[in-house]
């Protein structure tokens, strides 16, 4: 059988299946689909700008501390007295090595996007807001079931529109 | 003015229902034969079709208008669907490709129908790498280009598969029309 015989033979087929087409009920259920994903969505912008705006409005009243937080690792640096001058004969004081604290070493998670499509970014504020680690769940992260209620940094990134664009979490290494 | 699939894709992610409907109805045919062509069982076509759309709904936002067009994003998704289904049950669409009918049915098997049966059963009967192509390529009338990004594969890959697999084709219509004791260009009764 030559090959334009069996492309003959398919075009044949491709004709009697041309009119066939998924039921009814398959659009009517990716319908429904369609609007619960619209309204959770919804719901999670609401809740994030909601979020967004208590955390703006916390900075603006509350000034916080500023902490004591490092986001690269620096190498610690040894206060060492300066040497006594040699003429005086007294024997030199003890070198004084005072103990360096280590800072804390903050750990970022990459951005998380929360609008399907978000419109054009021209610019935002990054604002650092404390969630339940539940949030990290919503996003993909494990999260021990123990811990679920657990509160943990995350900043928020907000467009110029208000928007809640994106979130990522820190954690901090001691 | 018609818009364009991606045009209707991007509404839909944010949320129009009406640009997601009428992308729907548009592609939901040619998806829900692809699956019909590669399973063989309409009840698994019609779960493909849902999930493929529903995909479409979480992920739609990882669709790269320059990596191939909507239908062939869609015909990616239904693919690996079905691959997933076709290896929880391997070999059951072969069953009816094997059989053969007895001298006494041969007059009946004549009619358009039934040699047109004798074709699906044989499209089935192809291993999958090679039915996939034959049924985007020459039952969905995808282009070579519009293959090559459904399966995510050289257009090259595409070209050869198709080959082999109407050279397997026509052995097996051959061997439908034989066993029978008569030589039948099946094809041509079509």
């Amino acid at each position: 059988m030559s090959e334009e015989s069996v492309i003959a033979a398919l075009r044949a087929l491709a004709e009697q299946d041309c009119e066939r087409e998924a039921p009814k009920e398959v659009e009517a259920r990716l319908l429904s689909a369609f609007r619960r994903k619209r309204a959770r969505r919804k719901l999670k912008t609401l809740a994030l700008a909601s979020l967004a705006a208590a955390a703006a409005i916390t900075l603006f009243f509350v000034r916080p501390q500023p902490k004591p937080v490092v986001t690269t690792p620096t190498r610690p640096q040894l206060l060492v007295s300066a040497p006594e001058p040699v003429e005086i004969a007294a024997p030199p004081a003890p070198k004084q090595v005072r103990p360096v604290r280590r800072q804390p070493r903050e750990v970022v998670t990459d951005f998380f996007p929360l609008l399907d499509v978000a419109p054009p970014f021209e610019r935002g504020e990054l604002l650092r807001v404390t969630v339940p680690a539940s949030a990290m769940r919503n996003v993909g992260l494990p999260v021990n079931e123990d811990h679920l209620t657990d509160r943990v940094y995350a900043d928020v990134l907000v467009g110029q529109e208000g928007l809640a664009r994106a979130i990522r979490f820190v954690s901090y290494e001691q | 003015m018609m818009l364009t699939d991606a045009a209707l894709l991007e509404q839909a992610l944010t949320g129009a229902e009406d640009a997601f409907t009428a992308l729907y109805r548009r592609r939901q045919g040619g998806v829900y034969r692809f699956a019909l062509q590669m399973t063989g069982s309409a009840a698994l076509a019609e779960d493909v079709t849902q999930e493929t759309f529903l995909a479409l709904l979480l992920h739609g936002t990882r669709y790269d208008e320059a990596r191939g067009t909507v239908a062939s994003f869609l015909y990616g998704i239904a693919r690996n669907l079905v691959m997933r289904r076709l290896d929880r049950r391997p070999g059951a669409e072969l069953e009816i490709a094997e059989e053969c009918a007895g001298p006494e049915d041969l007059l009946e098997d004549l009619t358009r129908r039934e040699s047109i049966e004798h074709v699906r059963q044989a499209v089935l009967s192809l291993p999958p790498v090679f039915r996939e192509v034959v049924v985007l390529c020459d039952l969905q009338d995808s282009s070579y280009e519009d293959a090559a990004a459904a399966l995510d594969c050289p257009v090259g890959t595409v070209r050869s598969r198709l080959s082999r697999g109407r050279a397997m084709l026509a052995r097996k219509l051959r061997g439908v029309a034989g066993c029978a004791g008569r030589s039948i260009e099946c094809p041509k009764s079509l």
